[in-house]
């Protein structure tokens, strides 16, 4: 019982090495006790001591669990961590992770994710459990610029299929954003300013980024606690050869070659907690507009003047709203704990296009259309502890979303008109742990996944943990998860006398299925320094992969459509090591992976059969200045060759594309001021100014890949952030 | 605590954006040019001339012209509006004009031989105005009995439905139009006895190897429809349309012959109307419904063609006589009426048609295109294309000397759909075209844009001028 009782208080607290690190053995901690020292040690915790290794995770648990107990291998970034890269938002961060790439682009202004080879569709992005929605997904598909971490407590990520927990689609991992829910002053009052040169690129308005940010948190009595923040996010842009919104001539120089856009987010937060139940609403409206200036000018050269009249016909400006309302109560009655989250989410992509005279500078024909949306509602909820048995426990749950999409013909998708589609998803799902010993446990789960359009599916894992002694532990996990067919794989629709490009609608979800060993070794030395490795080797395969495939038509008509053909294979190992010695803390991290992709396994041609294999390696490493309580961290992550099949379009030959390595380098100083109230940091991000990286993985000539170049950064750019804290 | 909450505001005030200039875009001058480069003084109507500014006037100002009659006399064989006062005319203008025009009258009524030599020139020579401007562009414009001098032409060939077939006369600055689903089949009027297909509409046609017309069947056809289209990717399609190069002797249907037993039956798609969906900006929408099916056999009759033609399910045909007019290009002939329909103007009064067209994509077959623009290859019009190569070869530096007739093409497609960029909206200025018309004169042509102000397909433009 006061196990139970303590993981549901460390759940709101606010930082997680803090809560590990006054695991009471006093059981009568009164739940503001509890807030006041835990933030107390937070704030000394970042600044003075080295982070501690033993972190404490949600991700996966029936209850906040330590990392070491947990069935799951988790990785934790810390709010630490986020600070000292001034993180504002996920893409900000996740470039330094291992086997994680972030896939920018400069043309639509979003980023979204790649894990083991796989794109975005195949992640899961949850905040506080649940998924977080947006134009193109509940939960995938997300934009990480649009998730801003200005309230985060700690990120946490889990690579491999995570069908069981987190229901379709989490094939390849998925990130758990846990955010603060407590505070430990009166008031506290948090603002901060940080300004960004984008590459080279800087000016107090037009050029740069620029972030404002004002959080205020307030405990009301010693039940209720609210924070409100605002954060408004200015990216102005990278020009780097192009000349902005006003150049005249169709010379390609036009436009941006990374779209300038600007966010505001406001969240809002209400928790009211009882001895035994909790209970928090959260709200969050994001807001961004993206403009977009075509590159194509229509001089309109008129040669009675000898003049030209240019004009823009493809200019636009996307609009995202998102609004995000999260109830969520928690506790525990005497036959079992609870936890149940309700959602209504929405997210909205507008774009207003516009026709632009240049000279005149002058905006005509201006139209507002919905581009694409997505909203619904979302329930879950997890029920456990029912046995008070500390060798088994079991867990049932249940997850539901209603979620409608709309899409118009701007996408793409469409040859014109719109389309609205809705699905129900219905899951219940159920696992049990098993502690056979102190040092064995497993947990074996099972969920099934009821839709209103698909058959109805399942996901299974399988969890184990043993622990070999003198600081040995090995996990093994292996876990299934199906993708949903998209929207562009089940409904496109462009047919004319050329074309015949149609979806289709009787496509089955793929299947993924991911096996994951970890042997994990905690070393501590006489003087102090300690040191956890991890060997981990991993599987993950995905069955039924869907393809755009070619056919001929009733009309004898070469047609393209979609199709379950194809076979993904990944197989990998990582080695990562962490260490902490006075005051140096730091990781590394190698990984080596194989990817190999069937193409149309049907004609079983062994063509692509082959393995692509990609390296990565990071390091980072931070020191804090005892006298000063100055921290100066780096971050370095290489990124080998990466290799891809593609089709040469004239001959259907299958060839390999490479895209070249490359090598993210970011550094950075804080430094506490005034009794650390106020904290200044300044950095840089690329420093080794990666902008483009070539490439022969898009599209290709005759007889060999095309070679071209992929846009992956902006160049070397300097920060500075100032944050002030009062607290009364 | 005060002073603490006070200095970090003063910090973020002093750290705020302030306010930054604007940055600086190229100013467009103010210009005033003539419409045209030249006019024809055939008839005796007053002519009223204008002189289009680059951007609405900002100010009021004055333009000045300079008359230069050659051969010709102010006050006798012509005069303006109004006067002009020692070889000038005064032009006001006031804010907001775009626009400014004087009137021409012809005093040589009725005139003669004598008079066809007779010119007069009006040059723009001083712009008053308080802004920025130029003297630039179409400075001149003439008075002229003889061939237009060039002008800039947008070719209603209907937007993005682009329902329209446009034959352009440049000498004559004269454009007709004719709605592309009107005709099926046009008779040759040249030496060969050949019919072509309209290609505008997508059709195709394949031999039966029979000749008996009503012997024909949906079910006997039935194996051969999916193949007899365009756009079907498989390039033996290549053979059921008119050859896109425009060789009259190399058109689906084979050479009618004056023996009866060798003219077969031909199966004939008959297309897609003309689309009547509206696209989105920049799009086009050409097809409409599918046309359906017709068998036909032509025979020869005299000097003339017979046609007979049917349904599919049809055990009987009707028949029609033909004959051929060697003043067209084609004799056209429509299933829709049975009649026959004029389309082209007459084959000596038209340079170029800017059509929807039937192309091929070597090693893909037929292959609709919009924008397309042929050249009269069946009536001696003759194209090629010039590269420009800054600052050598430009479309304002090329004269006649710079003309090189070896490098005429014989081929219609020499404009073809090669001068417009799809995906960005834009005409290709890196190109320029010569053209030789059958009377003998140069043109250069150049290609503008294909956009209208609101950004819709299906309205090129295009200059051209004659290289004297």
């Amino acid at each position: 019982m006061h196990s139970s009782l303590r993981h549901f208080f460390n759940r709101f607290a606010p930082t997680a090495p803090v809560c590990a690190g006054v695991r009471p053995s006093t059981k009568h901690y009164s739940l503001f006790i509890l807030l006041t020292i835990s933030g107390a040690h937070a704030q000394n915790d970042t600044i003075r001591k080295a982070k501690p290794l033993d972190e404490v995770v949600i991700t996966g648990q029936y209850s906040k669990q330590s990392v070491d107990k947990s069935v799951y291998q988790v990785k934790v970034i810390s709010r630490a961590d986020i600070d000292r890269q001034a993180g504002n938002n996920l893409a900000d961060l996740l470039n330094q992770q291992l086997n994680i790439n972030i896939i920018p682009s400069a043309s639509s202004g979003k980023s979204s994710v790649r894990l083991f080879g796989l794109d975005a569709q195949y992640f899961k992005i949850l905040i506080d459990n649940i998924p977080v929605i947006n134009d193109e997904g509940l939960g995938n598909n997300t934009d990480l610029t649009q998730i801003n971490l200005d309230d985060v407590q700690q990120i946490e990520i889990v690579e491999g299929s995570m069908g069981v927990e987190y229901g379709a689609n989490a094939i390849s991992g998925i990130i758990n954003i846990i955010t603060k829910k407590s505070g430990k002053s009166k008031w506290e009052i948090t603002p901060f300013i940080q300004e960004e040169t984008v590459g080279d690129e800087y000016s107090l308005m037009k050029r740069g980024r620029h972030i404002q940010s004002l959080k205020i948190g307030h405990n009301i009595n010693s039940r209720l606690y609210a924070n409100a923040m605002v954060t408004t996010n200015y990216f102005k842009g990278f020009l780097d050869d192009r000349q902005g919104k006003d150049h005249l001539y169709n010379d390609g120089q036009r436009g941006y070659r990374w779209l300038p856009k600007d966010q505001v987010n406001a969240k809002a937060f209400l928790g009211y907690n009882l001895d035994n139940h909790a209970f928090f609403y959260k709200f969050e409206f994001f807001d961004e507009s993206t403009d977009f200036y075509s590159q194509n000018v229509q001089e309109n050269p008129q040669p009675q003047t000898g003049t030209i009249h240019p004009v823009t016909f493809d200019d636009n400006t996307f609009i995202s709203t998102r609004y995000f309302h999260h109830f969520n109560a928690t506790g525990k009655f005497s036959f079992m704990d609870y936890d149940i989250s309700t959602s209504f989410q929405q997210q909205e992509r507008n774009v207003e296009t516009f026709k632009y005279r240049i000279g005149e500078r002058q905006k005509y024909d201006v139209e507002k259309t919905e581009y694409e949306s997505r909203e619904g509602f979302h329930s879950r909820g997890n029920f456990s502890n029912f046995l008070k048995n500390e060798t088994i426990d079991f867990q049932v749950g249940y997850e539901i979303s209603e979620i409608t999409g709309h899409l118009s013909y701007l996408t793409g998708v469409l040859f014109d008109g719109s389309l609205e589609k809705r699905l129900g998803s219905y899951d219940a799902f159920a696992s049990t742990e098993i502690n056979f010993t102190k040092r064995f446990s497993l947990r074996p789960g099972a969920r099934v996944m009821f839709s209103s359009q698909f058959d109805t599916q399942a996901a299974l894992s399988l969890s184990s943990r043993y622990d070999l002694g003198k600081g040995y532990q090995l996990r093994a996990v292996v876990g299934t998860a199906p993708r949903i067919p998209n929207y562009e794989e089940l409904y496109t629709y462009f047919v004319d006398v050329n074309h015949d490009s149609q979806g289709n609608p009787n496509l089955k979800p793929e299947q993924g299925t991911s096996v994951s060993l970890f042997l994990n070794k905690t070393f501590a030395s006489q003087s102090g320094a300690l040191f956890r490795t991890s060997l981990n080797g991993f599987f993950l395969d995905v069955r039924d992969r869907i393809e755009q495939i070619t056919y001929t038509n009733d009309e004898g008509k070469l047609a393209f459509t979609f199709d379950n053909i194809d076979l993904f294979r990944t197989y990998g190992g990582t080695l990562t090591t962490g260490f902490q010695y006075r005051n140096w803390s730091g990781n590394a991290g190698v990984t080596v992976s194989g990817t190999s992709k069937v193409l149309d396994i049907l004609s079983a041609s062994e063509q692509a059969d082959d393995y692509l294999v990609a390296m990565q390696y990071n390091a980072n490493l931070s020191h804090t200045l005892a006298k000063t309580g100055t921290i100066f961290s780096a971050y370095l992550k290489y990124t080998g060759p990466q290799y891809q099949f593609i089709q040469v379009p004239s001959t259907g030959e299958i060839v390999k594309g490479r895209q070249n390595e490359f090598t993210w380098l970011d550094a950075s100083i804080m430094q506490p001021f005034l009794n650390r109230t106020l904290e200044l940091t300044i950095g840089a991000r690329n420093l080794l100014d990666i902008t483009q990286v070539n490439t022969s993985t898009d599209g290709g000539g005759t007889h060999t890949a095309a070679s071209s170049s992929v846009m992956l950064g902006y160049g070397r750019s300097y920060f500075m952030k100032l944050r002030y804290r009062l607290n009364f | 605590m005060k002073a603490k909450i006070y200095s970090v505001l003063l910090l973020l005030a002093v750290l705020l954006p302030g306010c930054e200039p604007e940055d600086n875009v190229e100013a467009l001058p103010f210009v005033a040019g003539f419409e045209r480069e030249s006019y024809k003084y055939s008839d005796d109507a007053p002519q009223e001339i204008t002189l289009v500014f680059s951007k609405p006037a900002e100010a009021a100002g004055t333009i000045q012209l300079k008359v230069t009659p050659d051969q010709s006399v102010y006050g006798v064989d012509f005069s303006t509006t109004p006067e002009a006062v020692d070889n000038l005319i005064a032009l006001d203008f006031t804010v907001g004009q775009s626009r400014v025009s004087f009137t021409y009258h012809n005093l040589m009524l009725p005139y003669d031989d004598a008079d066809l030599v007779k010119k007069v020139q009006f040059e723009v020579v001083r712009v008053d105005y308080a802004g920025f401007s130029n003297i630039q562009g179409y400075t001149l414009t003439q008075m002229t009995f003889s061939a237009s001098l060039g002008a800039i032409l947008v070719s209603e060939v209907g937007g993005p439905n682009q329902g329209n077939q446009v034959f352009v006369d440049l000498s004559e600055e004269m454009t007709t139009e004719s709605r592309r689903d009107i005709w099926d089949l046009g008779f040759y009027g040249g030496d060969h006895f050949r019919v072509t297909i309209n290609g505008s509409i997508y059709m195709a046609a394949r031999n039966l190897n029979v000749t008996d017309i009503d012997a024909v069947t949906p079910a006997s056809v039935s194996g051969f429809q999916s193949q007899v289209a365009v756009g079907t990717f498989d390039p033996e399609n290549e053979n059921y349309i008119d050859a896109p190069n425009g060789n009259i002797l190399e058109t689906a249907i084979d050479e009618i012959s004056a023996n009866d037993e060798d003219n077969k039956v031909y199966l004939v798609n008959l297309g897609y109307k003309v689309g009547n969906t509206i696209p989105p900006a920049g799009s086009v929408a050409i097809t409409g419904d599918a046309r359906g099916w017709k068998k036909i056999r032509i025979l020869r009759e005299g000097e003339g063609y017979r046609l007979q033609y049917a349904n599919l399910n049809s055990t009987t045909h009707q028949e029609i006589s033909i004959p051929k007019d060697a003043a067209y290009n084609f004799t056209f002939f429509s299933f829709d009426t049975n009649q026959p329909v004029l389309v082209e103007p007459e084959k000596a009064k038209w340079d170029l048609c800017f059509t929807v067209f039937t192309n091929v994509i070597a090693g893909a077959g037929s292959y609709g295109y919009s924008d397309f623009v042929l050249n009269n290859l069946r009536a001696g019009v003759k194209v090629y294309r010039v590269n420009v190569s800054e600052p050598t070869v430009t479309f304002a530096n090329f004269t006649k000397a710079n003309v090189n007739d070896a490098l005429l093409q014989d081929d219609q497609r020499v404009i073809g759909a090669d001068w417009r960029d799809v995906f960005s909206g834009t005409a290709y200025a890196d190109r320029f075209y010569v053209l030789k018309d059958i009377d003998g004169n140069y043109y250069k042509i150049r290609m503008l844009g294909f956009l209208s102000e609101g950004g819709e397909r299906g309205y090129p433009k295009f200059e051209y001028k004659l290289l004297p």
